[in-house]
């Protein structure tokens, strides 16, 4: 581990203060030993950087999937104070509420596997890649609609059904979202990106349950082993990377206004309560909310091609949640004893709430939220609950995913994507991409074992393992 | 002059060296096209742009920003651009044609230009900056 690192307890290691000068708090990680020898130590410079920020409770935290980001670091959680606390866009990222979901269907792997045509109509089906542009025609009014509503928005458009809103966290949508703060510039991204995926690590995924840990929970989550399910990665689109590049320009201004010392320009800040700290949480909370209604229209492109495929009703797949890893909320945690309201950034890390959450739905209240973590092209993505450990470890937070350990350019020098499809053909996996460049990006190889993040969080307890699912058929973005 | 494409875990950092502030400017833009759209890009069309700053940092992301902006949003895939820096006052004059999905699909979206890791520093050699682009 590195030097300056304290081990505090299984899989958890502390970052004390004096680590960069300023820090408020201690920096606090899980991490395994073996996940450890990958660590990056810009990654644990940015996870103090953070703790330097006015107003930050008890520490700056990382989840297990940590790695060298900008501003926070991926993986990166910390909760501030409402009456001195700071919010900023660096502990969000450029793609605001990017994140992911799982709908369930009534299919066995043997009606799916090998099915190249389904993955060739799903392909055709979701705009995906750089340049990918939507069928859909979303005029100004509707842009704004999402904005507000979010996945509501797209479920009263068709695009859905009421019972995908309870399966989503907040029900698909901020209420603090303001749309007057985002720009013309975002806005005009926004509108011809609805319903698309992106490219870089964004995906839809067709996957098997292939090992149930948790059998009550699984039942809860409508999760069965063999059943066919499909997981859906992506974000707020061109509309959220403006907010963010708009935002950080303001709130650089105000950092210097409200005399807030930055370690680093991206981490550029306001006090929340703030005028400036305001339109960006407002403008942050639309992008989150076009994300959601974003997510949602590919879960009704991906149903009405399964739907007309194998004659299946919509209503047969269900979500089984929806969440996000890049945004910053308003949520009441115990702190020092007493309940209060705190701004909770996560970076790449996924809410996890605990049995007896108000925030859970009725039917989800005894078994903790559903966490859904996706692996990489070739390896297992998990279900996992929320527990009372997260409330209070991590504000209620886990992991979002295995982390990347080898950069873009290793991995063109190293990685062919054609030989990566062929590989992944002899295990059953179909790929299908715009380019092979963006598949040898993505491959296997690149990320850490999905496995040993999990496992980590499993074992510190900020979530639970229910199910592990594995891929049959990948398309990236 | 010239631009490569150093390690870094997630995201995309770029290194570019020139002789001149501008063609310092104008690597970083070559390099951001090419992590978009790949190596094929040609001309036909031509973009004025104009971007006032606080300082030399800001200038570049701020420039860097708006031609990931107008890309996105008109279509274009730029090929060359002539850059002039005056203080914190920059003008280019950017060269492209229309995306084409057969050509420019190849690359990977940049969703944003990070300050983090960003420096712009002069030696006897010349001009050197490294940049993180968040793909």
């Amino acid at each position: 581990m590195l030097e300056g690192v304290r081990h505090t307890g299984v899989n958890e290691w502390e970052v004390p203060i004096g680590f960069v000068p300023g820090m408020r708090v201690p920096g606090k990680f899980f991490l395994s030993e073996s996940l450890g020898k990958s660590l990056e130590p810009g990654a644990v410079q940015q996870l103090a950087n953070v703790a330097t920020l006015p107003g930050i409770i008890r520490h700056s935290l990382a989840m297990p999937d940590i790695h060298w980001g900008y501003g926070f670091p991926i993986g990166g959680v910390a909760a501030f104070s409402l009456d001195e606390g700071v919010i900023s866009p660096g502990g969000v990222g450029f793609d605001i509420n990017c994140g992911v979901r799982l709908l369930t269907t009534p299919l066995e792997m043997k009606e799916v596997s090998g099915r190249r045509d389904l993955i060739e109509e799903l392909f055709r089906a979701v705009p995906t890649g750089v340049g990918g542009k939507s069928a859909l025609r979303i005029s100004p009014r509707n842009l704004k609609e999402m904005m507000v509503k979010g996945a509501g928005w797209a479920v009263d458009s068709g695009y859905g059904v009421k019972g995908d809103l309870l399966r989503c966290e907040d029900g698909g949508y901020m209420k603090q979202a303001d749309s007057q703060a985002v720009s013309a510039k975002a806005q005009q991204r926004g509108l011809p990106q609805g319903g698309t995926l992106g490219s870089g690590n964004h995906f839809l995924e067709l996957q098997v349950v292939r090992e149930i840990f948790d059998p009550d929970a699984a039942r809860a989550f409508g999760i069965r082993s063999g059943q066919v399910c499909c997981m859906i990665h992506c974000g707020s689109r061109g509309l959220g990377h403006q907010v963010c590049t708009d935002h950080v320009k303001l709130l650089e201004t105000a950092a210097k206004k409200y005399h807030i010392t930055l370690p680093d320009r991206q981490l550029a800040c306001a006090p929340i309560t703030s005028p400036e700290g305001m339109a960006y949480f407002g403008a942050m909370a639309a992008s989150a909310n076009y994300a959601w209604a974003n997510r949602q229209i590919i879960t009704h492109t991906t149903r009405q091609v399964l739907s007309k495929m194998f004659r299946i009703d919509c209503e047969e797949m269900p979500l089984v949640y929806d969440v996000a890893h890049n945004v910053a909320k308003i949520e009441e945690h115990r702190v020092d004893g007493k309940r209060m309201n705190v701004c909770v950034h996560r970076k790449g890390a996924t809410r996890a709430f605990g049995p007896g959450s108000d925030e859970l739905p009725a039917d989800l209240v005894t078994t903790g939220q559903p966490v859904i973590i996706p692996g990489s092209m070739g390896t297992s993505s998990f279900v996992l609950r929320g527990t009372r450990t997260a409330m209070e470890k991590t504000f209620g937070s886990t992991c979002h995913g295995a982390g990347r350990i080898m950069s873009r350019t290793q991995a063109k020098k190293t990685l062919s994507g054609k030989q990566i499809v062929a590989n992944l053909l002899k295990e059953g996996i179909i790929v299908r991409a715009h380019s092979e460049n963006a598949i040898a990006d993505e491959a296997p190889d690149v990320y850490k074992s999905s496995d040993e993040v999990v496992n980590v969080v499993h074992d510190v307890g900020i979530s639970r393992l229910v199910a592990r699912l594995s891929p049959i058929g990948v398309i990236k973005g | 002059m010239s631009f490569e494409e150093i390690s870094h875990t997630a995201d995309v950092k770029i290194r570019a060296r020139a002789l001149t502030p501008d063609a310092l400017f104008t690597e970083a833009f070559l390099a951001l096209m090419q992590v978009v759209y790949g190596a094929d890009r040609r001309g036909g069309m031509s973009k004025e742009i104009t971007i006032v700053s606080d300082d030399t940092e800001s200038l570049l992301c701020d420039f860097l920003s708006e031609v990931l902006f107008i890309a996105e949003v008109e279509g274009q895939v730029f090929s060359r651009a002539e850059i002039r820096i005056d203080g914190l006052h920059l003008s280019a004059v950017l060269e492209g044609e229309p995306f084409d999905p057969v050509r420019h699909s190849c690359g990977t979206e940049v969703k944003g230009i990070s300050y983090s890791g960003l420096s712009i520093q002069k030696d006897a050699n010349g001009y050197m900056l490294d940049i993180l682009f968040d793909v």
